[in-house]
């Protein structure tokens, strides 16, 4: 990080703090969306935007706006303090991508962004009671509130009627659309087959979807106020459990959180490895992607032989550590499992074979009119909203967004091992989507060589004391493959983490969903939703 | 002979029509490098269903109670209507070609009205497309069976298929195209690929599978039973009417016997051409089903005109 550099962005006035891999500073409520403007307008895209109770030792909350500069390799974190206020101004009139977090805060910490257009509360529900907010601090983490028991029966009470303390059911508005012919579908949270949870509320026309809102939130589960009450080595554990699909990049993530807070290295060899494990994370997922989404078309073969892809894979990881999800690898201060020779000669002889297999049915698949006829123009997300929403990952790679945290922002080996380009394509359609996963398969395939070609010897793990920074801010990002996981942390004036925010890519892409979907026939949903696949957990966190 | 052969075209259709599902579900399997089912697996799923428990909603009304009995009904009635596997047994009264298509259509029609019934969103939006469909199929269907009608001078579909003349030199052309007409309408109306997915979980999607979604144990067996039925039927008819050979002409049990097989065989072939088909494609888009069906009516079409007497 170049600390010069990084001042261009930031105004010459301010007292900047750096941290290994950010500069952060206070701007005056007033200033907040002035600074925001600029820095966005400066190329620097909003990752982030959270809070933190500190009431107790310094008498407000405060909010952290966490932009990232690509070209500089670091964070810029402005920040503001509300002091004997609840209000902050809203900045989704200047960044669109900054509305959902917004509404995060406004439900969690029950500060009021003024001037923000939708004052829903989001992933909590209407069982919940209204003004107590989970993330204070001074509510415990351990305790049901009695109200939420009274509230799950009012909504079994019809819409007009009170119960006999005089209370009537809370009600969730969704958008509506009117005009002659239009109707709603409501879809789920249960679905007809094993996935998670999730409510789709559909106004159609016809067979065509002129709105779709998604309303989530049927997994939360407090993850945000466990990891405040845990011990640090339990906290990489419940990261792990963010979103099971991604636990190597999760954990990762948080794992390098730490590592940065108290001022430790892994060493070489476990940064080779985070590499190789991370990206056997990616392939894993996108052969099971690129299956999922042929066999929602219907597709069969390639449904049948993505899931087997994928299986292999899973094996393979299994095989190196024991966990078919790569769970209990990472440590703060490196990796637990090793790469020893001869599984190193097994593992590239299996992706060699992986790859020819690979191809083999991708050529089948690229051949099949009727599969390319189904993904072609399918879901199309235009590039302005792509960027207004700030997509991550997948989503924005498939509209020509070349943002890629493992160039962006290198971690781990990536600044050694290099990934030439980023993959991406131009359409945003279903088509797009799948076709950046076939390519990041490919690429991933030869990051694994190229890694355990130059694999280093050496330890695999450093001792670490379980001191950290006091007072300090620290953010940690990681590339998953749905797109970049970022983890931001904070101690507290002894030290102890008081606050880490997770956030998945899919908190910022569930919101291009709708997007995508509109204007498509309700059957081509499932497809256009697969080809997103987000986490629904790792939204609800 | 004749009381024997008509017990065995009576139990024929309903006795053997989930083997066919079991067989196309078996080879699809096998295309996915899976092992799969036992072929006899849809018979033991009839007999699992009607030992479970029925939750009926409590805003469905008697249309939901009783389709699946009329559904189930007119899928009987047509599987004696038609030539399986002797031409010999001239059904006058139900044998017609009318009386089968309509027939057939009142079963579409009672389902689609079941799948409302409930009030639930996927059931209508699974009848609404199923009518869609059924609508646009019916035209292709009428067409392609008076295309053989017309070459045989007669509707009664035993008269057609004991003519043998289809394949003929002068009508080779006409009964060709009437058959891929006819095989369009015989996807569509079985809900196969390429216009519904019998495997899809996903519920957005169905057509078929969203009309039945609400119901459970024995009238979802009944249901389930009819459909095979009804595939088997579609089947027969193609089979017997465009490529009649081997179908037994007189009551001998040789000839039986070897219509029986004839049939099997060619019943088979069939189903192994459409799990080929939803092995090695991609079902449809919604709105491009139409064009398909309007396909399949203009083939139909073009053979009447073909015709030559």
């Amino acid at each position: 990080m170049n600390r010069d550099n990084l001042k261009h962005y930031i105004s010459k006035d301010v007292h900047v703090e750096f941290s290994q891999n950010a500069g952060i500073f206070e701007v005056p409520v007033s200033r907040i969306k002035e600074v925001a403007h600029d820095l966005h307008s400066k190329n620097c895209s909003l990752k982030l935007i959270t809070a933190t109770d500190e009431r107790k030792e310094q008498g407000c909350f405060k909010i952290w706006y966490v932009f990232g500069a690509p070209t500089e390799h670091s964070f810029i974190i402005p920040y503001i303090q509300l002091k004997n206020t609840e209000q902050f101004p809203s900045i989704s009139s200047v960044i669109r991508g900054s509305w959902n977090y917004e509404r995060k805060i406004q439900t969690f910490f029950g500060l009021i962004p003024v001037g923000h257009p939708d004052p829903r509360p989001i992933i909590l529900h209407e069982n919940w009671p209204e003004n107590l907010y989970p993330l204070q601090k001074n509510v415990p983490w351990n305790t049901r509130p009695k109200d939420a028991q009274r509230n799950e029966e009012n909504l079994s009470l019809p819409a007009d009627k009170s119960n006999k303390n005089g209370e009537t059911r809370r009600t969730y508005t969704f958008q509506e659309v009117g005009g002659e012919g239009m109707y709603e579908i409501p879809v789920g949270p249960i679905h007809a087959g094993i996935i998670e949870p999730g409510h789709f509320r559909f106004s159609v026309a016809g067979e065509e979807i002129i709105l779709l809102e998604p309303r989530l939130g049927f997994t939360h589960k407090g993850s945000e106020k466990l990891f405040e009450t845990l011990p640090p080595n339990d906290m990489a554990r419940l990261s792990e459990k963010i979103s099971g699909d991604s636990s190597f990049s999760h954990s990762l993530a948080f794992c390098q959180a730490l590592e940065q807070l108290s001022d430790v290295i892994a060493p070489k060899r476990a940064r080779y490895l985070r590499v190789i494990y991370a990206e056997l994370e990616r392939l894993a997922n996108h052969c099971g992607d690129i299956g999922a989404i042929m066999i929602d078309t219907g597709f069969n073969f390639g449904g049948a032989n993505g899931a087997r892809l994928r299986e292999m894979v899973m094996r393979l990881n299994e095989r190196l550590t024991g966990s078919r999800f790569l769970r209990g690898v990472n440590v703060r201060g490196g990796v637990t499992k090793d790469i020893g020779i001869e599984e190193k000669q097994m593992l590239s002889s299996d992706l060699a074979h992986l790859l020819k297999d690979f191809s083999e049915v991708m050529k089948i698949a690229e051949n099949s009119a009727s599969l390319l006829n189904r993904l072609k123009g399918t879901g199309v997300l235009s590039y302005k909203i792509a960027v207004d929403h700030g997509a991550t990952g997948i989503a924005a790679k498939a509209v020509g967004l070349k943002n890629d945290a493992r160039i962006d922002f290198p971690y781990a080996a990536y600044d050694e091992i290099h990934l030439n380009t980023v993959e991406t394509e131009e359409s945003g359609d279903v088509y797009a989507r799948f076709q950046v996963r076939i390519k990041e398969v490919r690429a991933s395939i030869k990051l694994i060589e190229q890694a355990l070609k130059t694999l280093p010897d050496g330890p695999i793990e450093t001792k670490t004391t379980g001191i950290f920074k006091k007072n300090a801010v620290d953010i940690s990002v990681v590339e998953g493959w749905r797109g970049e996981i970022l983890y931001f942390l904070k101690t507290d004036s002894l030290g102890n983490i008081e606050r880490v925010a997770p956030r998945d890519p899919s908190f910022v892409n569930w919101s291009l969903l709708g997007y995508a979907g509109a204007h498509n026939v309700v059957p081509d949903f499932p497809l256009i939703n697969k080809s997103f696949n987000l986490s629904y957990t790792g939204n609800d966190l | 002979m004749m009381i024997l052969a008509w017990l065995t075209q009576l139990v024929f259709v309903p006795a053997l029509s989930p083997l066919c599902i079991g067989i196309i579900k078996k080879i699809k399997a096998r295309f996915q490098n899976r092992q799969g089912a036992t072929i006899f697996q849809p018979y033991k799923d009839i007999w699992k269903l009607m030992h479970k428990d029925e939750i009926i909603s409590s805003d469905a009304s008697w249309i939901f109670r009783f389709a699946p009995c009329i559904i189930f009904a007119a899928t009987l009635v047509i599987g004696v209507s038609i030539p399986l596997f002797a031409s010999f047994l001239r059904n006058t009264f139900t044998g017609d070609l009318l009386v089968v298509v309509y027939t057939l259509a009142l079963g579409t029609f009672f389902l689609a009205l079941a799948g409302m019934d409930t009030g639930s969103a996927f059931g209508g939006f699974g009848s609404s497309r199923e009518m869609t469909v059924a609508a646009l199929a019916e035209g292709g269907l009428i067409l392609s069976l008076f295309t053989t009608a017309l070459m045989s001078g007669t509707t009664n579909l035993f008269a057609i298929s004991d003519a043998e003349i289809l394949l003929a030199t002068q009508f080779f052309l006409p009964s060709i195209l009437a058959f891929a007409g006819f095989f369009i309408i015989l996807l569509a109306e079985t809900g196969r690929f390429p216009f519904d997915n019998p495997a899809t979980h996903l519920e957005l999607t169905m057509i078929h599978e969203a009309m039945i979604l609400e119901y459970s144990g024995k009238r979802l067996a009944l249901i389930e039973w009819a459909a095979a039925n009804k595939f088997f039927i579609f089947a027969a008819l193609g089979i017997n009417l465009f490529f009649p050979y081997g179908i037994a002409q007189n009551a001998g049990v040789n000839a039986i016997f070897l219509g029986v097989i004839a049939l099997l065989v060619k019943i088979f072939i069939l189903c192994f051409i459409i799990a080929i088909i939803e092995s090695t494609m991609a079902k449809f888009r919604f709105f491009r089903l139409p064009d398909l069906l309007v396909t399949s009516f203009i083939l139909s079409a073009v053979a009447i005109g073909l015709i030559q007497i």
